[in-house]
């Protein structure tokens, strides 16, 4: 039965594979074919059935009226994911810690109510909060600035800090605390020298979480900005026009993911290094 | 001395009702009880984690209810094993001496020697994770004595042990808790045998309640209720319906024989408690066998009497048939009255 | 029900191990028999579990045979076993009432309604649930939680054997008392094979017609509660069953006889010792302790522990040695002061590098 069993096994995960690889060696052939290789049929192997050029990378780094900026939106993405990432995770781990320690009792709202109230931000359909969003954002002057998606995006990134480090924090025992103070620690002290040092684990799922929500967002980014502060996914659209450039296109979103990749990777490494296994059971 | 006055809380699992008792420095108290009958909910209370609803709680004549967890000289011993997982084993027990304002120096050495002392020199930059569930309790007793605390609190901290690793660092107990012995020390357990071995004075709780305290022998000597009776014996005190009429222990219509040394006033039903060795084999009481065991060097053997069921203790190997029929004698100079409602009324003549 | 043969059953977690180190559980050959208790006793990593797990079907042994009645079911699933398994924790649906949590195993197995609700009602009077038999059983405490699990394993009537994971380990002990008790009661009425998995001696040695005690990975003495204790093996099993352990004495080699200068023992007959180091053991709780009379040996009262019914007396020999004595005198016995301590030559063990002669 082994035998059988393993084929089996690694033929599904070959087919799941192909399934999930297909998309970015499709982007990856598209960014070196040229307009002809692009409108003529499928075609998959270079030199065989398309002749490679580097046009499609070479337009994201051209200077002049022929070249697409790719810089400006690269970091103006990069640091609003940042800002609002980190935003969130600092608000969102305080809020998560307060939350799974102490009961809070107004008037007939709880802690259950509470994180509730924190993750309904996310049962919304965006467009909903679009428009409030948007009128907010024009009131206090911060449409199309970098300063006003921080805001929206640690609105919508904190649900999930908190959710997940709410998760997290359940998972560490209270007696741990408990432990710090009676060796004399304050409350805050317990979080900062005992809780924090070990919810590593914890913080990187949120952070990560944070990051990819953030990096990936189009909707708000598109509504909320208009010419001064792009951000890539916006522009990666923009560059959508009569004529679509499919091979900058290509090239331009495979870069727009690399900064995830790597992360995972590093992330992944951490982790089969074993110091995110849990120091609890 | 610490002194609980009248204090009751309000705690959803287990509220406690109207507690009081006054601890001495320089004394090991062991709180006697099942789960869930209050002992934590005590040790919390004493410790600040749980709050107050009534009654006043004072050290050395200071009230101790608006003072911090992290000033109130305490350290306490979980039943779980709990330590700092991202500290070294070292950098754990020096951490509540650091927090107290010692040298970096100084706090490494005084760690040294109680790791030392617990016997695990040499496991100092070992990870909490990395040992055994005996060595992490071991780290948490080092971390609790180190700080010299005016009370050392330890929950139920041999519970999650195997039976053997309980056996020895009971042993070693006395031993390290010389380190505090100028403090209180509160050692809650389930077993009978061990509140009974290591404290100076025992606390039996049942139900949020304190049923009992003083030194272990005499409670067990002398327990005031039933339900004390029950809970510091182990194998059980089998506990029967009888009546005292005519100056007479009836027991299922028989009477018992006279000479027990027992003072039998006023007729009416009582209970009586019966200690596993107060049985033996031999004698003219008639008796069935439910199920005899064999417990290291005792056999326990559960019989069927004709005034109900009794557990008898016998000293060395015993083969017994399920449902024989044996012969076995009380020894009614160890037998314990207690009134219908379940107090003591024991009372035995001097020189009985 | 079953009888369980192990033949030359062991299990390595590495593969192709070579030498005996690799074994997790090494090699061994054990019969157990139909409707008999059993007590599987070790400290933790001694490969118990790894025995239960091979039993239950959950592991596969790297090593030989495992046979019910003559059966070979080593590579048979947990589900054709009929194992009934009760864990550590109680596992039960807590949303379901008693009643439906002991049916839940026979529904599965689309048995008749009727000879449902006529097997539980036989089970719940076995287990004496009738009274809770109706409410839900989150409310009921650890212990009878702890006998429902038990029960749903038993509903079955095709049960081959039940295997019992520490599961008096959550419980009080006046509630283990009472439930050790019942769990014999089951047995005695169903004749199921019992298997227990256990640290605790005591729960082994009154629970278990047959103990198999266990230390890093191999069998170290198998045998009825009174054969370990009076006749242990080696000094692991001298120490592990029994509290306190048994005590070790040192001795030296008098013309031929042993001498034991801490109890003054002499005369024990040397027969065929090879070389090797010599030490003989006494249980605490054959040492007696009478008021000194003079002539043989005393030794110092260091440590007096009351435990209740008993008392644990730390005596310091003549010659330095430490020892303890199980005593059942009721009065006080005072710290510093010499008792006479004696031992029947028949309760003297000698083992010779750590094995009984």
């Amino acid at each position: 039965m082994g035998r059988t069993y393993h084929i089996i096994k690694y033929l599904c995960l070959l087919v799941w594979t192909a399934f999930v690889v297909f998309p970015f060696l499709w982007a990856l052939s598209t960014s070196f074919k040229d307009a002809n290789a692009v409108t003529s049929g499928a075609r998959y192997l270079p030199w065989v059935e398309f002749e490679p050029s580097v046009q499609g990378w070479t337009s994201l780094f051209a200077s002049g009226s022929q070249g697409i900026n790719i810089v400006t939106p690269f970091l103006n993405s990069a640091s609003v994911t940042l800002l609002a990432s980190i935003v969130s995770l600092g608000l969102g781990t305080l809020a998560a810690y307060g939350l799974s320690r102490y009961s809070y009792k107004v008037g007939f709202v709880k802690n259950s109510d509470i994180t509730f109230f924190f993750i309904s931000q996310r049962i919304m359909p965006p467009i909903v909060l679009a428009i409030p969003f948007f009128l907010m954002l024009k009131e206090i002057q911060a449409l199309d600035t970098i300063f006003g998606l921080v805001i929206v995006y640690v609105a919508l990134l904190l649900p999930i800090a908190v959710w997940v480090m709410t998760d997290f924090f359940a998972s560490i025992p209270k007696e741990l605390d408990e432990m710090a103070m009676i060796d004399g620690c304050t409350p805050i002290g317990a979080f900062f020298r005992v809780v924090l040092p070990n919810s590593t684990a914890g913080l990187v799922v949120a952070g990560m979480f944070c990051l990819i929500f953030g990096w990936n967002d189009f909707f708000f980014a598109f509504i909320l900005t208009f010419t001064e502060t792009q951000l890539l996914p916006v522009a990666i659209v923009s560059l959508n026009s009569s004529v679509t450039p499919w091979w900058s296109l290509s090239a331009f979103a495979l870069i727009s993911v690399t900064p995830l990749a790597l992360i995972a990777i590093v992330v992944e490494r951490f982790m089969s290094r074993g110091s995110l296994a849990g120091a609890f059971r | 001395m610490l002194s609980l006055k009248n204090i009751s809380t309000t705690h959803r699992k287990r509220p406690l009702c109207n507690l009081s008792a006054e601890l001495e420095s320089g004394k090991i108290y062991t709180i006697l009880g099942r789960t869930g009958a209050g002992k934590t909910e005590l040790l919390r209370i004493v410790m600040g984690l749980d709050d107050i609803a009534d009654g006043h709680l004072e050290l050395d004549g200071q009230n101790l209810a608006d003072r911090p967890v992290r000033l109130r000289q305490m350290s306490m011993v979980y039943q779980q094993f709990i330590n700092y997982p991202h500290l070294t084993v070292v950098q754990n027990v020096a951490f509540p001496l650091r927090r107290q304002g010692f040298s970096r120096a100084d706090a490494h050495d005084r760690a040294m020697a109680a790791l030392a002392l617990v016997g695990l020199a040499g496991f100092e930059h070992r990870m909490p994770p990395e040992l055994s569930g005996g060595q992490q309790q071991r780290v948490a007793i080092a971390r609790a004595i180190v700080k010299k605390a005016r009370i050392l609190l330890m929950d139920e901290p041999l519970a999650n042990l195997d039976y053997k690793l309980r056996e020895k660092l009971r042993e070693e107990f006395p031993r390290l808790l010389a380190e505090n012995a100028d403090g209180i020390i509160l050692y809650s357990t389930t077993e009978p045998a061990e509140a009974m071995q290591l404290g100076h004075e025992m606390i039996v709780m049942h139900e949020g309640c304190i049923l009992a305290m003083g030194a272990p022998a005499d409670i067990f000597e002398n327990p005031a209720t039933v339900e004390v009776a029950k809970l510091v014996s182990d194998p059980p005190v089998s506990i029967c319906h009888g009546e005292i009429a005519n100056g007479q222990l009836m027991l299922a219509g028989t009477a018992l024989p006279e000479g027990a040394g027992l003072v039998l006033k006023g007729d009416g039903p009582i209970q009586v408690g019966i200690r596993p060795d107060a049985l033996s084999i031999g004698g003219d009481m008639p008796a069935k066998v439910v199920l005899a065991e064999f417990s290291g060097s005792d056999t326990i053997v559960h019989l069927s009497l004709e005034f109900g069921a009794a557990v008898m203790l016998l000293e060395g190997i015993h083969e017994f048939k399920t449902d024989q029929s044996i012969q076995v004698s009380l020894d009614t100079s160890t037998l314990l009255l207690f009134s219908a409602e379940g107090k003591n009324i024991t009372e035995r003549r001097s020189n009985g | 029900m079953a009888e369980i043969t192990l033949r030359n059953l062991g299990h390595s977690y590495l593969p192709g191990p070579k030498s005996e180190d690799d074994y997790a559980l090494k090699p061994v050959d054990l019969v157990w028999e139909d409707g008999k208790t059993y007590a599987l006793l070790g400290p933790s990593g001694c490969g118990k579990t790894t025995m239960l797990n091979i039993i239950s079907g959950l592991l596969h042994p790297s090593d030989g045979q495992l046979l019910f009645d003559g059966q070979d079911v080593t590579h048979k699933g947990t589900s054709e076993r009929n194992i009934a398994q009760v864990f550590q924790f109680p596992v039960i649906y807590t949303t379901k009432s008693v009643r439906r949590n002991l049916a839940f195993p026979l529904e599965c197995r689309k048995w008749d309604p009727k000879k449902i609700a006529a097997r539980v009602a036989e089970v719940s009077e076995m287990l004496d649930l009738d009274d809770i038999l109706d409410m839900p059983a989150r409310q009921l405490s650890a212990d009878q939680k702890q006998l429902i699990s038990l029960g749903r394993g038993l509903v079955r009537d095709d049960v081959s054997a039940v295997l019992l994971d520490e599961p008096l380990t959550v419980i009080d002990p006046q509630m283990k008392f009472a439930l050790r008790r019942k769990l014999r009661q089951i047995n005695r009425h169903t004749g199921t094979t019992m298997i227990l998995v256990t640290h605790d001696q005591s729960e082994a040695m009154s629970f278990a017609d047959e103990v198999v005690v266990m230390k890093d990975g191999r069998v170290q003495q198998s045998g009825r509660p009174e054969q370990l204790f009076e006749r242990p093996e080696n000094t692991f099993v001298g120490y592990f069953i029994g509290s306190p352990p048994i005590n070790l004495f040192d001795v030296d080699v008098q013309h031929d006889n042993l001498h034991c200068p801490a109890l003054a023992l002499t005369g024990l007959r040397r027969g065929s010792f090879e070389e090797g180091a010599l030490k003989i053991g006494v249980r605490p709780e054959h040492i007696r302790v009478t008021e000194p009379k003079g002539t043989g040996a005393t030794a110092m009262v260091e440590a007096c522990e009351n435990l209740g019914i008993e008392q644990i007396l730390s005596l310091r020999a003549a010659n330095g040695e430490l020892f303890k004595v199980k005593s059942r005198l009721r009065q006080k016995i005072a710290v510093g002061r010499p008792l006479a301590v004696s031992v029947a030559e028949k309760d003297v063990l000698v083992f010779q590098d750590g094995k009984l002669v």
